[in-house]
């Protein structure tokens, strides 16, 4: 077989790898993954970043947390509108090595529901940031910070969830 | 000279061919990988199956099926259970205190059921606040019946508020949302649901169908 013939073979089988690699599962898989709106349970928030923070120890030091909501959802911003729904709340537990001093919360988005247009909610959605205070002790903390939330979408809503936020700090 | 230029050129072809197939597989891997992902979801809690409309919408397991029976705790902290209500059309509405959705469809669920009452209808509704309050937590409890104590009052709630539906939500198929709704005719059988609110026009037309002999 010549070179040129075999090149020839090498593409038409190339492009049948490429058809192939797409057309398995393509229907109903893409259905559940194109749209969010899982009726399944889970953390409808993310926390994204820092991992790590090398803090000066005993001094109070400002600590951006960052988090992202779920495609979709959103989530009751630190002063909802209401009194039955639930805040967003970021904590750390005591005898963390780390004292969390004060916590910013970015203010709400204004957000009504479909069916529900005249009122008005307060909603974090996307992402979002927390300003901490944190004052550390001397040495390295494991911190399990903890954020308390509750999501809806625009048709259901999902049980007040809380989340982990590991953050490796350094108290130097 | 020819022989070592069609050599690179076959050595670059066969090496295009194995990138290509490497990647289909691990493409086709990857898609196998999520494909059983969302089915073992949507074997979990219910099916999702697609609308007219293109959205997502709940298929419960439980359609077609008996009402799973249960005995839950009211207000007044008396035992009411599903067998009380043989006979009636019922809507299990599964709703929480922290839900405004579930807040939005009650003064259409009180209308429908005064309305629809006196032809043998009737609406549990069920509160399932989530597993953040233990069943050791006393002062979680009480607030929580606060909360619906006072919503109750506040919507003129006629019919019976069910508390601790947590407990029976995996029976129902394991749904976290709210609110969930199943409809259920005067033969015991799940003839509707509904999962995320929807209009009242189309909760009464589920009602009309529970209540049809």
């Amino acid at each position: 077989m010549s070179v040129r013939k075999a090149f020839v073979w090498a593409v038409i089988a190339c492009c049948a790898c490429m058809a192939t690699a797409q057309t398995p599962f393509s229907s109903k898989s893409s259905l559940v993954d194109s749209d969010s709106r899982s009726i399944a349970g889970g953390a409808k928030v993310q926390f994204l970043f820092p991992e790590q923070v090398t803090l000066p120890a005993g001094k109070m030091s400002a600590v951006s947390l960052h988090f992202k909501v779920a495609p979709n959802f959103h989530i009751n911003s630190h002063t909802p509108k209401d009194d039955y729904l639930i805040p967003t709340e970021l904590k750390i537990p005591a005898s963390s090595g780390v004292r969390l001093a004060k916590a910013s919360y970015p203010p709400g988005k204004d957000f009504t529901l479909p069916l529900d247009p005249d009122t008005k909610l307060s909603v974090y959605s996307g992402e979002f940031s927390i300003e901490t205070h944190l004052v550390a002790e001397r040495g390295n903390h494991l911190v399990q910070a903890k954020l308390r939330y509750q999501a809806c979408d625009n048709n259901a809503c999902m049980p007040p969830k809380t989340i982990s936020v590991p953050i490796d700090v350094i108290g130097k | 000279m020819v022989v070592k230029r069609n050599t690179v050129v076959l050595g670059i072809t066969l090496f295009l061919l194995a990138a290509f197939a490497w990647a289909g597989w691990a493409n086709w891997e990857y898609r196998k990988q999520q494909a059983a992902k969302a089915k073992a979801m949507s074997a979990q809690q219910g099916m999702l199956v697609a609308a007219d409309d293109g959205t997502l919408q709940y298929k419960s397991p439980l359609m077609d099926k008996p009402a799973p029976a249960f005995t839950l705790q009211n207000l007044k902290g008396q035992k009411v259970s599903l067998a009380d209500y043989k006979g009636k059309a019922l809507l299990i509405n599964f709703w929480a205190t922290w839900c405004g959705p579930c807040k939005l469809e009650t003064p259409w669920l009180v209308e429908l059921r005064n309305q629809y009452a006196s032809k043998g209808f009737e609406v549990l509704g069920i509160s399932a606040e989530g597993d953040e309050v233990t069943p050791s937590d006393k002062a979680g409890w009480a607030k929580d019946k606060e909360a619906i104590q006072q919503f109750v009052a506040k919507n003129k709630v006629p019919y019976p508020i069910l508390m601790g539906g947590d407990s029976i939500t995996a029976s129902y198929g394991g749904f976290d949302a709210m609110p969930t709704s199943f409809y259920v005719d005067r033969s015991g059988k799940i003839i509707a649901t509904q999962m995320g609110i929807t209009s009242k026009d189309e909760i009464e037309s589920k009602i009309q169908k529970a209540l049809a002999d």
